[in-house]
C-alpha cells in the first residue's frame, strides 16, 4: 500500500444523502481522496458527536458528518440536529484544546456527487494544514495545564514559570491538611443535628 | 414500474433542489418551506376573512353590492379584497407544490401516513373553500357555479335528487344558499385549522412559518398583485337568465372546465379515483426496510440501566415516537439511579432512523442492528487501514 501523505479522514455519511456507492471503494474509501473512509449510517442525526472525537482520539486527523440538504432531511430533522451538536462539539473541542475545524458536518443531496467531492477534498487539505498534533499530551499531576488564575503563567517570565506552578501546587496541598482536617467537624456538626431532630420526636 | 417513476421524479426534485440552493441558501430554499408556506397565506386567508365577513351580507340583493361596497367604499377594502384573493391563489399554490413534493421525494412513508392523510383532507377542503368563495361574490360566475354543481349532484344515480337539495338547501335557489355557503365558507375554514392539527400531531417541531424573507416577500407579492390586478366581480347575477361563458380560475374551478368534455357521472367517478387514489398512495409501496432495499437497523431500544430520563430523545425524535413515562425503578448507571422519567419507544411510530440514538448523551439508546461498538470498531478499523 502506498504511503499516505494525507490526513486520515473519517466521514459518516447518511444512507439518504448522496449517493457514494460509484465514490467509494469497498472498503469505504473514496477512490478520489484514498485518505478519506465513509461510514454509512442511517441518517446523519444518528451519528452521536461523541463517535467524531473518539476517530479523533483513534488515529483520524479529521471527521465529517455528511447529511441532506439543510431543511430536506429525509427524516425531518437529522441534519439540522447534528449541525447543532457539531457546532456544540466545536466548542468543546477549543476547551480541549482540539483544533474544532478538526470536525464538520456537510450537506449534499442524492445526486451531488461533485459538490461532496469537491467539498471532503477541500476539508481533506483544510485538515492537513491544521498545526500541531490532533489531540492534546493528557494531562499530568502537576502538568502546565493546571487550572491557575488567568494571566498568571506568564507574570515570571519563562524561567519563573516553573518555580509558579511548584508554587501553586504544594500551596493547596499546604492547604489540605487543613481543609481535611476541617472535613469531617463540618459534616459531623449536622449529622449531630439530624440525630437531634430525628431523636426529638422519639423522646 | 411506479417505483421507477417514483425514482426518476425523486431525482428530477433533487436536481431542481441542487439548480435553486445555487441562487439561494439552502435553508432559504422555498421548496424546503411549502408547509410554512402554505400555513402564512392560510393565516392571510383567515385575517382578511374577518375583514370582509363584518362588511359581507349574504343575501341574492345584497351580496354583490356588500362586495362592490367593500371594494369602492370602505376604506382599504379593496386592498383586503384582493389580498383575500391572491393569498386564495397562493395557498393552493402552496400545498399543490407541498403534495407534489411529499409525494416524490418519499415522504409519506413509514409512520407519515396520518399527515399524508390529513393533507388530503386539507387539500379537498381548501378546493371547496375556493369554490364557495367564488360563489359568495354572487356575480354571473357564482351563478353558473351554482348551476353547474346543482346539474352535477343532480345527476348523481340514486341519490342525485337527495344531494341537489341538500347543497341549494331548499327546491329551487332560494335566499338560503347564500347563508348556507357563507357558513360553509368560513365554518370550513375553522375545521381546516383541525385537520392542521391532525397534520402537525405525529410531528415535533413542524416547519410552519417559512423563513422571515419568505414571509415578506410572499406578502409584497400578493400587495404587488393587488395593486396590479385589482380582484373585480363579474357582472351582477341575474336569476332569470344563465350566462353562458365561465370565467375561469384555473386553480380552483378545474373540474368544472372538466364539465365541458365530461357527463357530470364520469367527472363524479373521476374525482372519487383521485381522492381514493390519493388517500392510497402511502399503502401503495411496500413498507419493509427489506422491500425497499434500504438499511434494516431495528427498532430503537432503550437501555434501561443508562436512561436518565433527561427527554433529550423525546425532544429531537421527528415523529414523536419516543413518550416519557415515570420511572418503574432507578437505573443502574450513577446518572441513571436518580431518574424521575423513563424514555419508551413507540415501535409502530419508529422508522429505525437513529436520531434519538445520536441525541442520547447516556448511551442510553441503540439501533439493535447497528450497535455504536459496530459504529466504533469500524471507525478503529478505518483509521487503521
Amino acid at each position: 500500500m502506498p504511503e499516505l501523505t494525507a490526513p486520515r479522514i473519517v466521514g459518516f455519511l447518511c444512507d439518504f444523502a448522496v449517493d457514494a456507492s460509484a465514490l467509494t471503494a469497498p472498503d469505504g474509501t473514496m477512490r478520489e481522496a484514498p485518505n478519506v473512509t465513509l461510514i454509512k449510517v442511517p441518517c446523519s442525526g444518528f451519528v452521536r458527536p461523541t463517535w467524531l472525537e473518539f476517530a479523533l482520539r483513534n488515529g483520524a486527523a479529521g471527521a465529517f458528518v455528511c447529511g441532506c440538504p439543510l431543511g430536506d432531511c429525509f427524516n425531518r430533522l437529522g441534519n439540522n440536529l447534528i449541525g447543532d451538536r457539531v457546532t456544540q462539539l466545536r466548542r468543546r473541542f477549543e476547551r480541549q484544546k482540539i483544533h474544532p475545524d478538526r470536525i464538520a458536518a456537510i450537506y449534499f443531496g442524492l445526486h451531488d456527487q461533485a459538490g461532496f467531492v469537491a467539498s471532503v477534498k477541500a476539508f481533506s487539505e483544510h485538515v492537513a494544514g491544521l498545526p500541531g498534533p490532533v489531540v492534546p499530551a493528557p494531562r499530568t499531576a502537576g502538568g502546565a495545564s493546571v487550572a491557575r488564575a488567568a494571566g498568571t503563567a506568564g507574570a515570571g517570565g519563562p524561567a519563573g514559570r516553573p518555580a509558579a506552578g511548584q508554587q501553586e501546587i504544594t500551596a493547596p496541598e499546604g492547604a489540605r491538611p487543613a481543609s481535611a482536617g476541617a472535613r469531617p467537624a463540618a459534616d459531623a456538626a449536622p449529622s449531630q443535628a439530624t440525630d437531634g431532630t430525628a431523636g426529638a420526636p422519639g423522646a | 414500474m411506479y417505483s421507477r417513476l417514483l425514482a426518476r421524479l425523486l431525482g428530477w426534485t433533487l436536481r431542481l433542489d441542487v439548480a435553486i440552493n445555487r441562487v439561494y441558501p439552502e435553508d432559504f430554499n422555498p421548496l424546503y418551506y411549502t408547509g410554512g408556506l402554505a400555513n402564512l397565506f392560510l393565516t392571510v386567508l383567515v385575517l382578511s376573512g374577518i375583514f370582509l365577513f363584518l362588511y359581507y351580507v349574504p343575501s341574492f340583493n345584497d351580496a354583490y353590492t356588500s362586495v362592490q361596497f367593500i371594494t369602492a367604499t370602505v376604506p382599504y377594502g379593496v386592498i383586503i379584497r384582493g389580498i383575500h384573493r391572491y393569498a386564495a391563489d397562493g395557498f393552493m399554490i402552496a400545498i399543490l407544490l407541498h403534495f407534489f413534493r411529499n409525494w416524490f421525494t418519499d415522504r409519506f412513508r413509514f409512520s407519515r401516513d396520518e399527515p399524508w392523510i390529513s393533507g388530503m383532507m386539507l387539500l379537498l377542503f381548501s378546493g371547496f373553500l375556493g369554490v364557495s368563495g367564488y360563489v359568495l361574490v354572487w356575480d354571473t360566475r357564482s351563478q353558473l357555479l351554482v348551476s353547474m354543481t346543482a346539474h352535477t349532484l343532480g345527476a348523481m344515480p340514486v341519490i342525485g335528487g337527495y344531494l341537489e337539495s341538500m347543497f341549494i338547501g331548499s327546491a329551487g335557489v332560494s335566499n338560503l344558499l347564500l347563508p348556507r355557503l357563507l357558513y360553509l365558507h368560513a365554518g370550513l375554514a375553522t375545521f381546516l385549522y383541525i385537520m392542521l392539527w391532525w397534520h402537525y400531531v405525529r410531528i415535533r417541531h413542524p416547519k410552519v412559518w417559512p423563513p422571515a424573507v419568505w414571509t415578506l416577500f410572499s406578502l409584497g407579492l400578493i400587495l404587488l398583485l393587488t395593486g396590479l390586478l385589482p380582484a373585480v366581480s363579474q357582472p351582477t347575477a341575474r336569476p332569470e337568465s344563465t350566462p353562458g361563458t365561465l370565467a375561469v380560475d384555473w386553480l380552483f374551478l378545474l373540474p368544472y372546465v372538466g364539465l365541458k368534455v365530461l357527463s357530470p357521472l364520469v367527472l363524479a367517478a373521476l374525482a372519487v379515483v383521485i381522492v381514493v387514489y390519493g388517500l392510497y398512495i402511502p399503502y401503495q409501496l411496500p413498507e419493509t426496510p427489506a422491500a425497499m432495499g434500504i438499511r434494516d437497523s431495528g427498532v430503537a431500544q432503550v437501555i434501561d440501566a443508562n436512561c436518565t430520563g433527561c427527554e433529550l430523545c423525546y425532544y429531537d425524535c421527528p415523529y414523536n415516537a419516543i413518550v416519557m413515562t415515570p420511572s418503574p425503578h432507578p437505573g443502574v448507571t450513577k446518572a441513571a439511579q436518580a431518574r424521575k422519567l423513563f424514555a419508551i419507544v413507540l415501535e409502530s411510530r419508529c422508522v429505525e432512523c437513529g436520531i434519538c440514538v445520536g441525541a442520547c448523551p447516556f448511551e442510553a439508546l441503540e439501533l439493535p442492528r447497528l450497535l455504536e461498538s459496530d459504529i466504533q470498531q469500524k471507525v478503529v478499523q478505518a483509521c487503521r487501514s
